[in-house]
């Protein structure tokens, strides 16, 4: 039987699709791919290919294409315009994804990334899955004018309204400018490659605007924002660490805000007793010691994965497992600047206390800090609005929390720090805790100092009076005394009493009361 | 008499014949698994043991260290292999957790009268 007259015949439409999604999966050609690979970066598709299981890509809008007809464009169309969309699987687990193909004109945004980009966050957001996104674009299309800013626009409120009810990661594997950088802020977390770049100006315009001359990497690469803006919270070598760490995130956290993250089989004896605990803290007041080496020897072996290690060292965030169940731990870092809490420190732990909120996640808080940063600096910042961000945080969360004093809690960083105040279902202490109002010398000074001064030998008199202070308030008798400690525990038992409290808080519900959403301090 | 002494001889005759034919079946039944059994495999220990040694030290510790290094990948990942249970799977699910949720994740709606 002959096809009727004019109409293609079913092989010849057949073609047509073929051939369409032929020069689709060919993005920009072979040329810009062979330049993609120069600069030591994949192509969108070979992104995809690393971060999802095999086979399991299903592709939407591959062959949109725009309509604009000035400056040239009508000659530049490309199915697919420049973002690959769509859903695939994640270790068997659902997931939305959209990468940037910097290949098609430079990846610019443009109105009909922003359809596809949003079709997926609305579907993300409906079925309740994660949304990554692997970013690599020159900025918003020129060409298109303010629609392609509009488009930006639609983009955004989408990040906001699955802002904490789907975990969404942005990883920024090129450049990332002007209003394109809103977007991943706006997301749960940031990972950067290096080589890439995140800016609101770039070196251009900074340079004629201020005349300071800057490359984009000192300005806005992976090492600033990992180090110094806090933009970033995983930085990586290449494009494909970047992906190997994003698979690593999604691992602790769950599909929704309605889900717990999943557990894994416990590898990890729970009742595994790690006398080293028991001499990791100095006797010697004032030496170091890494909290880190706390973590990885209480929580599963190799599960803590640091987030935003560079930025605001004197705090430590991140996930580890205990017990196979996904933590957050929030601790102070005695290693950097003795763990006293700053601006950056406070936004840190504040945010991640939040995710951890947001997410199921139970925080378990390790607390060794002198007080908040003095300083002129710190206070015209305003370290006060920022160190409330950590109270605020700690008392809105409604997830399991449990703290453990190792070393130093002293004044209002007591308090902020996950103190039975702050909602803290259980706190305990180690026997080295020091649980006080401040330290000894300025306590002596305050409350001692005509005594002292009217002393035949004021030095000996202060020495004496702070060992008294020291024998009376630095240790955490006092505390557990007046029920603000739960239990005194030896270190060596922490993560066995951990893995019974957190079981025991599994089904711990809590309900703040009914308001459109709070005012957290900024 | 003559009839019992027919009767024994054609009964021998019988048992004998079928006997004979068993014993043929037998032997043929015999023959074919024999003839349809796989080769014998000649244990060569020697062999074997020079295999096992002749496998370089480096390329055993490697390999080693690749399988240690991929479950450890796949238990950072909580990769299905490693996973108690499908995230969001409803048969762990506890009753109180999953009302609480509700409630906690609805609270700011008005209610509906």
């Amino acid at each position: 039987m002959e096809d009727p007259p004019n109409v293609p015949g079913a092989s010849a439409q057949l073609e047509t699709l073929r051939d369409l999604r032929a020069r689709s999966l060919e993005g920009g050609g072979a040329r810009r791919i062979e330049q993609q690979h120069a600069r030591g970066r994949l192509t969108a598709r070979e992104r995809l290919a690393a971060l999802l299981d095999a086979g399991s890509f299903q592709e939407l809008g591959a062959l949109a294409t725009h309509d604009v007809r000035d400056f040239g464009l009508a000659d530049q169309r490309f199915p697919g315009d420049g973002v690959v969309t769509g859903f695939g699987k994640v270790n068997g687990r659902r997931i939305a994804v959209f990468a940037h193909d910097f290949t098609v004109l430079g990846g610019s945004f443009s109105e009909v990334q922003s359809r596809k980009i949003t079709r997926i966050q609305h579907l993300a957001l409906e079925s309740g899955i994660p949304l990554i996104g692997l970013n690599d674009s020159g900025g918003a299309r020129i060409q298109e004018g303010v629609r392609s800013l509009a488009a930006y626009g639609e983009v955004f409120v989408r990040n906001v309204m699955a802002s904490g009810v789907i975990p969404q990661i942005s990883l920024i594997l090129g450049p990332c400018a002007g209003g394109a950088v809103y977007s991943p802020a706006l997301t749960d977390f940031v990972i950067m490659a290096q080589g890439a770049s995140m800016f609101l100006t770039g070196p251009d315009v900074v340079k004629a605007v201020t005349g300071e001359a800057v490359s984009a990497d000192d300005l806005g690469g992976a090492g600033v924002h990992a180090s110094r803006s806090g933009v970033a919270h995983l930085d990586a070598p290449n494009d494909a660490a970047a992906i190997e760490l994003a698979k690593r995130l999604l691992g602790y956290l769950p599909q929704n805000n309605a889900e717990d993250p999943p557990p894994i089989q416990p590898y990890d004896p729970a009742d595994r007793a790690d006398e080293a605990l028991d001499t990791l803290i100095p006797a010697v007041e004032n030496q170091t010691y890494d909290m880190r080496e706390v973590v990885e020897r209480v929580f599963d072996r190799g599960s803590f994965l640091e987030l935003q290690p560079h930025y605001a060292a004197n705090a430590l965030t991140g996930f580890a497992r205990l017990d196979g169940h996904a933590i957050g731990i929030v601790a102070n870092q005695p290693a950097h600047m003795a763990g006293a809490l700053d601006i950056d420190a406070s936004d840190k732990i504040s945010r991640f206390i939040r995710i951890c909120d947001a997410y199921n996640i139970p925080v378990v808080t390790f607390v060794d800090c002198p007080g908040f940063l003095p300083g002129v600096d710190q206070e015209y910042r305003g370290v006060i609005r920022h160190g409330a961000k950590i109270i605020y945080a700690y008392c809105e969360a409604t997830v399991p929390k449990i703290s453990i004093v190792t070393r130093k809690a002293m004044g209002g960083a007591y308090v902020a720090m996950s103190s039975k105040q702050m909602r803290t279902d259980l706190a305990f202490a180690w026997p080295t805790a020091q649980i006080a109002v401040m330290g000894a010398e300025p306590a002596v000074r305050v409350l001692y100092r005509n005594e002292v001064k009217d002393a035949p030998d004021p030095k000996a008199k202060e020495r004496e009076l702070v060992d008294y202070y020291r024998d009376k308030f630095f240790n955490p008798y006092r505390a557990a005394d007046v029920g603000q400690i739960d239990e005194v525990i030896e270190p060596r038992e922490t993560r066995w009493r951990l893995v019974r409290a957190l079981e025991l808080l599994r089904t711990k519900v809590l309900q703040n009361p009914p308001k459109k959403h709070g005012l957290i301090p900024t | 008499m003559n009839n019992l002494g027919w009767g024994l001889q054609i009964s021998a005759l019988g048992m004998g014949l079928v006997f004979c034919l068993l014993a043929l079946l037998w032997g043929l039944l015999t023959l074919v698994i024999k003839l349809d059994a796989p080769p014998a495999a000649a244990p060569e220990p020697e062999a074997a043991a020079e295999t096992a040694t002749a496998l370089d030290p480096a390329l055993v510790a490697a390999i080693t260290v690749a399988v240690l290094a991929h479950g450890t990948q796949r238990r950072a990942e909580a990769a299905p292999q490693m996973r108690i249970h499908w995230p969001g799977s409803l048969l762990h699910a506890s009753r109180w957790v999953a009302a609480g949720r509700t409630r906690q994740n609805h609270s700011w709606q008005r209610g509906r009268h």
